[in-house]
């Protein structure tokens, strides 16, 4: 019986959520204001790396692997900034942030699905790209005009515990929130979703009812490759304010984790995403206090977990049938 | 399963590149000209950072002794030693490695290329070699002073550190340094700190962790962030002047000159004239008066810029008083 239940899911992850639930509540009573600073920090931490899995994620469920998600982010963050330098316009420099990370998508699926290249390859040559780029015309000395402030919703900053952390971010926080749902319900509440991923499980079946593979490949990756854009531009636009080289520092690879531990569906990756950026802010907290546990143990715990995950530990986590292959018509 | 692992093996590809090229200096081979080759840590040579004012010690080599200089940025802790040896090998005479990270691989080169002068930055040498002259600072020294001058801009009565990896010593002394300068201003200030937890490759080039650190510090009444360590304490700077009312101390060099983004908040560094103890030392490798073993660069607080007439000159005098008591011994870092 206990058995049981400890090999279904669904109870893990809810006995897992309910333990940190108390924890959280427990440490708001011993002290709100620390409790509120490492949970808004933890939901920071979890921005990008939340969005990176939704563009991983929109990639897989239809069929292509999507590896270049640090160079769609690290070229996006770097064209947003540059942006932001030369106008001074934030929201045009998002835009244009989001319109970069969708240009490198449409390059990532010609590749993949027209040229039906190695997609693991593909998605190396964006890294490569991502970072020489960059680094090759980033200048020293540009500065930016500021960056993205946060908007804090009225009365429900007011709110104990989570108006603080929910209700006082910059604008991409509170989009990523939403785009986690809107992704969520577009997957597997409409037509064009079941499409989606029955194009990722078996495209031959879904070619013979006469739905275009091909552009429904195209359409989830350059969508994906906006989200990632979406991201960095969160890094130089929103969190830091400036460019550096390689300053994604592997959140992209990270994200690719996040989608895992999620089970390939957005809330799962958003949950994930924000595990993650729960360990870190302990980590930087268990320090601020000087505690005496080493912080690189709280800093394994989601790697280990994930490990758990992939292992099939918890249930099974199950890549979409076709990931990687790309479809040929007869 | 598989494609998992191609993932992998891909990953650690594409991590391990790492282009490097370098032209043969053939006029190296003469004697009356000195070629110094700048070998950075992980990081770029315009980090506005020590690698950059390492560069700068380089290139006024350049324009006022007439060397001939190059450099090569690290993209990766294991090619330390290829780059060094690149330099060697093409007959340079001095070899300027940036960073406590490449110690190791510096004397080991050392060892090898025994007619090659080696200036390492930050390495303290606890075996003299004699071509070997370990360029360092009392990093405490200029900690001690950060935080004397935090503490007693602190209205709250907490302050904050940013740092790069405690695997670095110099950092390590960086941060107990200032730990002791706020205590020894105000005995029950609360100095909340922390150490980027990646390892060498990335913990000097995290500006967003840095910046979401520094962030955590201030919610919880921090109003002065101290930030040591390279672009990832530069994050942390330039968070802090996107609050009102906070201030930040940079570090090594002067950042009010590298770092425009955080002029809100930026009040002083806590700076180790690198710059001029390289170039010091290659105008002795010149005169072939090169010391070996370890050579103490200046360390202190740059000027205040801006914020010159908003501190008062008590402040002023107690950090004067601070510099001449650590100088002469009578006030100690721990």
């Amino acid at each position: 019986m206990f058995q049981k239940y400890i090999n279904s899911r669904c109870g893990i992850v809810r006995g897992l959520s309910f333990l940190v639930l108390l924890v959280i509540l427990w440490s708001y009573f011993y002290d709100s204001a620390i409790t509120e600073a490492v949970l808004a920090s933890a939901l920071r931490q979890s921005t990008p790396l939340a969005l990176g899995a939704l563009c991983g994620l929109m990639g897989e469920r239809s069929g292509v692997i999507n590896i270049g998600i640090e160079g769609q982010m690290l070229l996006s963050a770097f064209v947003g900034f540059l942006v932001s330098v030369w106008t001074g316009n934030l929201l045009f420099a998002v835009l244009t942030g989001v319109a970069t990370g969708a240009v490198i998508g449409l390059l990532l699926a010609f590749m993949s699905v027209s040229l039906r290249i190695d997609q693991i390859l593909g998605g190396t040559v964006i890294n490569i790209l991502g970072f020489g780029l960059t680094g090759y015309f980033y200048q020293v000395g540009l500065n930016t005009k500021g960056k993205l402030q946060s908007i804090s919703l009225g009365p429900l900053q007011d709110i104990p515990l989570l108006g603080p952390v929910l209700f006082n971010n910059p604008p991409i926080t509170y989009l990523t929130l939403v785009l986690v749902l809107v992704v969520h319900y577009v997957l597997f509440h409409t037509h064009w979703g079941l499409r989606t991923r029955a194009v990722g499980e078996h495209p031959r079946a879904v070619d013979t009812l006469g739905i275009n593979v091909f552009l429904m490949r195209y359409t989830n990756v350059v969508l994906g490759g906006a989200i990632a854009g979406l991201a960095g531009s969160f890094l130089t636009l929103e969190a830091v304010g400036s460019f550096e080289r390689g300053m994604t520092n592997g959140r992209g690879f990270v994200a690719l984790a996040v989608m895992i531990f999620g089970k390939w569906t957005p809330i799962g990756s958003w949950g994930a995403a924000l595990l993650f950026g729960l360990a870190i802010a302990l980590q930087t907290q268990l320090q601020f206090g000087g505690q005496t546990i080493p912080h690189q143990f709280i800093g394994m715990l989601p790697y280990l977990l994930t490990v758990v995950v992939l292992a099939g530990f918890v249930g099974r986590a199950r890549p979409p049938a076709a990931v990687g292959t790309p479809y040929t018509k007869e | 399963m598989c494609i998992l692992f191609r993932k992998l093996i891909i990953v650690l590809f594409f991590v391990c590149l790492n282009s490097v090229v370098i032209a043969a200096a053939s006029d190296c081979r003469k004697k009356e000209i000195l070629c110094v080759g700048l070998v950075t840590d992980v990081g770029t040579v315009d980090d506005k950072s020590f690698n950059q004012s390492a560069w700068e010690g380089v290139q006024q080599s350049a324009e006022e002794i007439g060397t001939v200089i190059k450099y090569l940025e690290t993209r990766d802790p294991k090619d330390y030693m290829v780059n060094i040896s690149l330099f060697a090998e093409n007959d340079y005479d001095v070899v300027v490695t940036v960073g406590f990270g490449l110690g190791e691989a510096t004397s080991q080169a050392a060892k090898q290329f025994s007619d090659v002068k080696f200036i390492g930055v930050d390495q303290f040498q606890a075996n003299a070699l004699s071509n070997v002259a370990g360029l360092i600072f009392h990093e405490d020294q200029a900690g001690f002073q950060a935080g004397a001058l935090a503490a007693m801009l602190s209205k709250s009565g907490v302050i904050a550190a940013v740092l790069g990896t405690n695997l670095v010593p110099p950092v390590v002394a960086f941060k107990e340094g200032y730990v002791s300068g706020a205590r020894y201003i105000n005995a029950k200030i609360q100095v909340i700190s922390t150490y980027h937890p990646g390892g060498l490759a990335v913990a000097f080039t995290d500006p967003e962790w840095g910046a979401s650190t520094a962030k955590q510090a201030i919610d919880q009444g921090a109003d002065v962030v101290f930030g040591a360590g390279g672009t990832t304490g530069n994050g942390g700077l330039i968070e802090a002047a996107s609050h009102s009312e906070k201030y930040c101390i940079g570090v090594d060099t002067d950042q009010w000159l590298t770092l425009p983004a955080a002029h809100p908040c930026l009040v002083s560094s806590a700076t180790k004239r690198i710059k001029e103890g390289v170039f010091q030392l290659i105008q002795h490798a010149k005169e072939s008066q090169f010391p070996s073993g370890n050579f103490f660069g200046e360390v202190g607080l740059s000027p205040f810029h801006d914020f010159d007439n908003k501190i008062p000159q008590y402040i002023k005098e107690k950090l004067t008083e601070i510099h001449m008591g650590l100088r002469n011994g009578s006030i100690k870092t721990k």
